[in-house]
């Protein structure tokens, strides 16, 4: 039996990705431990064996015919693009929301509404999750200047957000940080959305 | 691996679906067998391996060569099925490994999977989707934790962590 707090480590030891020293400090336990060194083994051998598994398994159908009917026909991926969109959209709706509740509902304001603070927090970190990890499937297709430019004017928005989160943390119920949180939110995805829409 | 020749990929660019067709006969077996370990369904790996091909053609002009052809496909392939997933298309699940076992044994030299390699691919397939996923690319495809948190969206302590848990219930359910 492996020691448990040892398992990441082991791991990392079978991988070849730990530091000479950490390295070292797990070959003098090995020495002493067995169930380590049976573990050892056992991820050596699983690896081994990943590594050795066929390349290539042939599909049961003839897939052929049917991708000829789609490029023939000249798609251009408009109907597996919906799910795109939809997303899109959605991540709008969050974060429309997530900013409303974060602006005062009329001209009086009713004073710190903490659990909608805290509501529209999860909202948009919802959202911008959503787009971003869409942007990350899809980043490969843009240009590289338009990453760099991308990630430097997310970079930006994003200080500001930390910003504004900080002083509304000390200041929760403080309207103008609300209002500044909720721009800066707005402005992350919308810079997004339009990522998305540039890479697909 | 397999090189293509560059007047092919050339020729595909410009619109020839017969060199087209040339680089899918030479990449099927790769590109269904990776769809086919990340998703753990047959029939849903086959779409997937259209929808891969669908999309090479409809981005051949973005490759310039920078790569080998086939890196190119097979990063496209995983991006394919990870935003198949994303988008949420929540199917039932056909598990090959108990409904279409053989599936796996069809590789494409035609020699047959050993026993044990086929034991490895039933106990991958078994696994918990993340789980499975990052095994897939790390183990047996070789991509590294910074590449997987790329193609994937997960942070690279993530893909550690999955990886991990991969290998830990893969060692249980081989051993058992």
């Amino acid at each position: 039996m492996m020691c448990s707090e040892r398992e990441a480590q082991l791991n990392e030891y079978v991988d070849g990705t730990l530091a000479a020293e950490a390295r070292a400090l797990v070959e003098t336990h090995l020495a002493g431990c067995a169930g380590c060194r049976a573990a050892v083994a056992e991820l050596r051998s699983l690896v081994d064996g990943a590594r050795g598994l066929p390349r290539a398994i042939e599909p049961a159908s003839e897939l052929w015919t049917g991708i000829a009917g789609r490029i023939g026909k000249g798609e251009r991926g408009k109907g597996k693009r919906w799910w795109r969109g939809a997303l899109a959209a959605a991540a709008a709706l969050i974060i429309g929301f997530a900013v409303y509740r974060l602006l005062p509902s009329s001209a009086v304001f009713h004073g710190p509404e903490v659990d909608g603070w805290a509501a529209a927090q999860i909202d948009y970190a919802r959202a911008t999750d959503e787009l971003a990890g869409a942007l990350a499937l899809e980043r490969d297709w843009l240009e590289p200047a338009t990453v760099a430019l991308l990630e430097r004017n997310l970079g930006v928005i994003d200080a500001a957000l930390r910003e504004s989160r900080d002083a509304l943390t000390r200041d929760p119920g403080n309207v103008e940080l609300r209002a500044l949180f909720a721009a800066a939110a707005r402005q992350k995805v919308e810079l997004l959305r339009w990522a998305t829409r540039a890479a697909t | 691996m397999q090189a293509d020749p560059s007047d092919l990929i050339q020729r595909a660019q410009q619109g020839d679906q017969a060199a087209f067709e040339a680089l899918y006969r030479a990449h099927v077996g790769r590109v269904y067998a990776l769809c086919l370990r990340l998703t753990a369904d047959a029939v849903r790996a086959e779409e997937l391996t259209q929808d891969a091909f669908v999309r090479a053609w409809e981005r051949l002009a973005s490759f310039r060569g920078e790569s080998a052809f086939s890196s190119w496909l097979y990063r496209l392939t995983v991006n394919v099925v990870f935003l198949s997933q994303r988008a949420g298309r929540r199917r039932a699940l056909r598990v090959f490994t108990t409904d279409d076992p053989a599936a796996l044994e069809r590789p494409a030299d035609g020699s047959g999977m050993a026993g044990a390699q086929l034991d490895l691919e039933r106990a991958i397939a078994a696994l918990p989707p993340g789980a499975r996923e990052v095994f897939v690319l790390h183990d047996v495809e070789g991509y590294r934790h910074h590449e997987i948190a790329g193609l994937t969206g997960i942070a690279v302590g993530t893909s550690k962590a999955q990886l991990f848990r991969a290998r830990r219930l893969l060692r249980e359910a081989l051993s058992r």
